[in-house]
């Protein structure tokens, strides 16, 4: 491994050229990059620090795009190929833009008896989204199905962004969501 | 050693050994999918496994380890059931109806024909997907064949050390992708086909560059012909796949033979082929109209409507000074995208620098009679009337040895003259001269296979390897990863570069200063290996003294280099244990070249780091036979095996070996390439054979003006080049593939290369042209073929005596092969030098700056060189389609500090000028040039960077002109100054084609 080549390296063909409107943003500048190089220290290889930093490109930019993964590639000596192939093996790490709320209902088996199913309507129709995966219109909510969110004792549990909710009712979905700033 | 019984026969196999290993050995076939040669066991593919006694499951052969004492069983009911699963399971989702009756076009449908494996069960799930590479010139993909395998994954991460593969997505939707985003330019690919050479279904293929040329037919090649690439000096063996008289593509010669390339290629290797089939190719001889016989006498006598339209010597055509000043920017849309090339007919808009139409137009065609009479009678004139030494002759760097040995023959035993030189003065005479001086030799010391599998630390200096000679460039970067550390100086910020441990990035044309420092150091810190420089070597204490003010501290002030790395680098080295020592252009192109390279050797030599397996001395060469023409005397100064043509007892020897009288051959060295092409040279009639100075030598617009003014000039080509346009006579000659002969790579490796084709028309292979060319001169070639040529050869070249074409075959010989028992020689100087008393010189040299300094009128530093997609002048790879649509247009490497400070943005075109002249090209701005300095690729007829390199400083010793430093300008050209440039053509040229005018202007 270890083929990274800069975004800008336009040493063969036309690499690097314009394929995205606008020029690409990097995400590491500053204390973003300051707060990788400090979870670099933790690790032996730069590598085993990959998965924290597609973390920190999914909280700055909500998804993480193509770009990015050859971003995160070329800072810690990976092949974009190579993240991406790690992004993908992931469910949480987003590939596409989300809603500003990130709404996850678990419908394993203990919780679809206890009517995970209805959260899972309830959700779809107060947030607008309409089916699994989409986004509202108003770019506010995406909804998914997760499996088993580790709280079979108080179903139906949902987590939206990083809070987690539990003993969700279809009922209770119109006022969770009137809570959210 | 465990020795275990495989079907039944026993076999003893090393330690380490895995079961497949040990069936290999016996020949017994295990089927493998995910498996290859040198490449990472991922035992995935579970076709392999087969029964061991006493283990109650089936154990992968190619995962499990050989034991003392095992009982394998490899076609064992529950093995073959096994494999019969397996292969049921992913047929389930291939699309199986593809699959020939009985047949099969692949590995994996072998397997499926060889287990009997029912074809008619489907998945519900869909076919496989994956990024297709849709648009691809050379490598596409269709991933419903793919089987997982991952072995392309593998081969770009490992073989070639690039990583653009890998899988992603998971279960049912695994797939392969290119890059993050499927665009194979961001993920760093170079088009080498190391994935499609590895792939066992297809699913990733190279795509034919030739319209005509449809798959189905590829698929099955009537003939498979070994070869050698006709590019760089790494001297990779090809399979030519050949129908009829057209080569169809590329193949790889199996990874476990002995190559140089293990079998790999690069870009120019697998695709750069098709220029052999270029419609350009010239088909009959040419004679300049105006020359005519008359009573048994060639006499010229141009009609007055030629010679007022174009001169003694012209034609319609922009002198290449002209050519330089029309406007080229980069396509705007990317054209892997754009153009669907599998469609297109032979003549593709890309070929835009095909050898335009008029320039035929000062020509008629000839017989060869005709022709070769013509040539013969004005050289033998000119040689009996002006004397021997007004000719000069080109031989060629991408000839065979038998061409060069035949020409420099003619030369010498026919013409009575030494003025005979090649390319290699423009690129490593510099390292010969020095090499000579310091050990009285002229190739490198050791072999590939050293620096890839037993070198502790490699150092490389001016050597774009992974671009300029990419498969000994991931050679290097296997290296690495092994654990070598790698060294690289070089002024830019090359591939190499970014994965050096140290790069020692200094100002161009500081080697000494550099090299002097680290020597240095290393006699500061006492890290000379004190005994070979006591046993091995004369003039130490004049080198200790003369390094002794180079400290680091001062180096860093010349050199830019920080003087803890120069420490660093020289502490590394020294300490080896074993180091090898590689070089190319960067250190040679200087008007200083020969002392870059002594004080180069002078490190060299103080660490003893030469003559051990591991240790190796390595000029990397450029050309595929620039070693070669270099051996067989294809240089002014010295007959075969550099036996020197000064010398009274060797004049002798290759007199009575010609049968000519010792007084015809001359006494006196000839002279070089920079020294012909000069007014005062004296040489008025010229025979040029494979090469383009019109491009490749220094200050072009005056090279352009000497060929012109000329009174004979024959040029032998494949095509009508910038140079051959000026010619009286016009030869054309045979491709790489169209004749049989010799190239030696740059570790002395001898390798023959078979023909393939037959030359398109009329044209004759190169050596038949010049066995009769020195007949009809009066010189007997009594040759009947090449293998003929190889045994005078030998006989006349000490350290050839033992080659021979039967003992060729394979992996060819390294030589020295002192006789026919002789296995070659891997490394050379492991006991002495091959000196009068067997040690080396070392000699003392002193820093001195480049001959033109950048100042307030031309601040930039330029540099010139190659590009991976191209070859030189261009004649070759312009004219490979795939090669071109890479790189379509010329473009100057630029910093982006320097590109804002100037107001250059990526793409935008841009004028360099020099003292000598100007170019226009467009601006790649680029992270790996330095500040102040510019890159510029020496491929681009529209905008030769020869234009703007002097030719009138010279290296003292070898004669080479300083390619790498110039001072320049630059400056954004607006629409407005470019018309000028253009109203100037058209009105003289017309209009070009519509397609041809989309491409470059």
């Amino acid at each position: 491994m270890g083929g990274g080549h800069a975004p800008g390296d336009t040493s063969h063909g036309d690499r690097g050229h314009a394929h995205h409107d606008a020029p690409y943003e990097p995400v590491f500048v500053g204390a973003v990059k300051d707060e990788l190089t400090e979870i670099l220290g933790r690790y032996p290889t730069k590598m085993a620090a990959l998965l924290p930093a597609l973390w920190i490109v999914q909280r700055e930019r909500g998804w993480v795009s193509d770009s990015a993964m050859a971003e995160v590639a070329q800072l810690l000596d990976l092949t974009p190929a190579y993240v991406k192939g790690v992004v993908t093996f992931y469910t949480m790490y987003h590939q596409h833009p989300v809603g500003k709320y990130f709404v996850q209902v678990c419908t394993t088996s203990p919780c679809g008896a206890c009517g995970a199913e209805k959260v899972v309507e309830a959700f779809l129709k107060h947030t607008g989204c309409g089916e699994l995966g989409a986004t509202s219109p108003d770019g506010r909510y995406t909804v998914i199905e997760v499996e088993c969110l580790g709280a079979c004792g108080f179903a139906t549990p949902v987590m939206i962004n990083e809070e987690f909710i539990e003993s969700v009712t279809a009922d209770k979905v119109p006022e969770l969501l009137t809570q959210l700033p | 050693m465990p020795t275990l019984t495989i079907n039944g026969r026993e076999v003893t196999v090393p330690q380490g050994a895995t079961i497949l290993d040990a069936a290999r050995s016996l020949g017994v076939d295990v089927p493998t999918l995910c498996w290859y040669p040198q490449l990472p066991i991922v035992g995935n593919c579970r076709i392999c496994l087969v029964s061991v006694a006493g283990s109650p499951k089936l154990v992968p052969a190619c995962a499990t380890p050989a034991a003392d004492g095992q009982v394998v069983t490899t076609e064992s009911v529950a093995a073959v059931e096994n494999r019969r699963g397996v292969l049921s399971m992913l047929l389930e989702r291939y699309p199986v109806h593809d699959i020939p009756d009985g047949g099969s076009r692949n590995e994996f449908e072998a397997l499926v024909r060889r287990y009997n494996v029912p074809t008619t069960k489907r998945s519900p799930l869909p076919l496989r997907t994956g990024d297709e590479r849709a648009g691809d010139p050379l490598i596409q993909h269709d991933m419903s064949t793919c089987i997982l395998c991952t072995r392309c994954v593998r081969a770009c991460a490992d073989i070639q050390v690039v990583g653009v593969l890998d899988v992603a997505q998971r279960g049912e939707h695994a797939e392969i992708i290119v890059g993050a985003d499927g665009n194979p330019e961001h993920a760093g690919c170079t088009w080498c086909g190391e994935c499609v050479r590895v792939c066992p279904t297809g699913a990733i293929h190279d795509l034919i560059p030739l319209a005509k040329l449809k798959a189905e037919s590829a698929a099955q090649p009537e003939r498979t012909v070994r070869s050698v690439c006709p590019y760089c000096a790494v001297g990779c063996q090809i399979d030519l796949s050949v129908r009829g008289n057209d080569i169809q593509r590329v193949r790889s010669p199996w990874i476990e033979e002995t190559t140089p390339n293990i079998g790999s290629t690069c870009v120019k290797g697998r695709f750069g082929f098709d220029f052999a089939m270029h419609r350009d190719r010239l088909t009959k001889p040419l004679i300049r109209r105006g020359w005519v016989k008359r009573d048994g006498t060639w006499r010229f006598e141009p009609s007055p409507d030629d010679v007022a339209r174009w001169g003694r010597r012209g034609g319609p055509w922009r002198e290449i000074r002209e050519e330089a000043t029309t406007r080229k920017q980069r396509p705007k849309f990317n054209p892997l995208q754009s153009l669907r090339l599998a469609d297109a007919p032979l003549g593709d808009p890309r070929d835009r620098v095909a050898t335009p139409k008029e320039w035929y137009e000062p020509f008629r065609e000839a017989t060869w009679d005709e022709a070769l009479d013509l040539v013969a009678s004005q050289l033998v004139r000119l040689r009996d009337e002006r004397g021997p030494n007004s000719l000069a002759v080109f031989s060629s760097a991408k000839c065979t040895n038998e061409e060069n040995y035949v020409l420099q023959r003619l030369v010498r035993g026919g013409l009575w003259t030494n003025n005979i030189d090649h390319c290699t003065r423009l690129c490593h005479s510099s390292s010969v001269s020095a090499m000579q001086r310091a050990m009285n030799t002229s190739a490198a010391s050791g072999s590939m296979r050293e620096v890839e599998h037993e070198s502790d630390v490699i150092f490389i200096l001016g050597a774009n390897t992974t671009e300029s000679h990419p498969v000994f460039g991931a050679a290097i970067k296997r290296a690495q990863k092994r654990g070598a550390t790698l060294i690289v100086a070089d002024p830019r910020r090359i591939e190499l570069a970014q994965r050096a441990d140290i790069h020692l990035q200094m100002l161009p044309g500081t080697d000494v200063a550099l090299l002097n420092a680290m020597l240095h150091h290393v006699l500061e810190c006492g890290l000379e290996d004190k005994e070979f420089i006591r046993t091995r070597t004369h003039g130490f204490e004049a080198v200790r003294e003369a390094v002794a003010p180079y400290t680091p501290e001062r180096a860093e002030t010349i050199t830019g280099v920080p003087a803890h790395l120069i420490r660093e680098a020289a502490e590394r080295y020294a300490r080896g244990p074993k180091s090898s020592t590689l070089w190319a252009m960067g250190l040679t192109q200087h008007h200083t070249g020969t002392d870059i390279v002594t004080s180069l050797l002078n490190l060299l030599l103080c660490c003893g780091m030469i003559g051990r397996w591991g240790a190796a001395m390595m000029p990397i060469r450029g050309q595929n036979n620039v070693q070669g023409a270099s051996d067989m005397g294809a240089i002014p100064m010295s007959y075969t095996d550099y036996l020197p043509v000064t010398d009274p007892s060797v004049r002798r020897m290759y007199a009575e070996a010609w049968g000519v009288p010792e007084e015809r051959l001359s006494l006196t060295a000839g002279l070089k390439v920079t020294e012909i092409v000069k007014p005062e040279s004296g040489v008025v009639g010229m025979y040029i054979m494979g090469e383009n100075p019109i491009i490749s030598d220094p200050d072009v617009a005056h090279a352009e003006e000497w060929f012109r003014n000329l009174e004979f000039l024959a040029v032998q080509d494949l095509f009508l080049t910038e140079t051959a346009r000026y010619a009286d006579v016009v030869l054309p000659g045979s491709s790489f593939a169209e004749k049989t002969g010799t190239f030696v790579n740059t570790e002395r490796r001898i390798q023959l290369a078979h023909k393939a084709i037959d030359p398109p028309g009329e044209a004759r292979a190169d050596l038949d042209i010049l066995i009769e060319l020195s007949n009809r001169i009066g010189l007997p070639a009594p040759f009947a073929d090449a293998s003929a040529v190889m045994d005078e050869i030998a006989r006349v070249t000490p350290s050839w005596r033992g080659v021979s074409y039967a003992r060729l075959e394979g992996s060819g010989l390294q030589y020295p092969v002192p006789d026919a028992q002789s296995p070659g020689t891997f490394f050379l100087f492991d006991d002495e030098f091959p000196t009068a008393d067997g040690k080396a010189t070392l000699t003392p040299v002193e820093f001195m700056p480049p001959a033109e300094l950048p100042d307030a009128e031309y601040p930039f530093f330029m540099n010139t060189g190659r590009q991976l997609y191209h070859w030189h002048t261009g004649t070759m790879t312009r004219r490979a389609t795939g090669l071109d649509s890479r790189e379509p247009t010329p473009t100057v490497e630029i910093n982006a500090d320097d590109a804002r400070a100037l107001g250059i943005a990526d793409g935008d075109p841009v004028r360099i000028t020099s003292r000598r002249g100007s170019v226009v090209l467009s601006a790649r701005v680029s992270p790996r040039v330095a500040r102040s300095q510019v890159f510029l690729p020496m491929h681009y007829r529209e905008a030769a960077a020869n234009l703007l390199t002097r030719s009138d400083v010279l290296d003292p010793y070898a004669g080479i002109p300083e390619f790498k430093v110039s001072a320049v300008r630059i400056e954004p050209v607006t629409a407005e100054r470019v018309e000028e440039g253009n109203g100037k053509r058209s009105t003289a040229l017309g209009a070009r084609p519509a397609a041809a005018e989309s491409w470059s202007d």
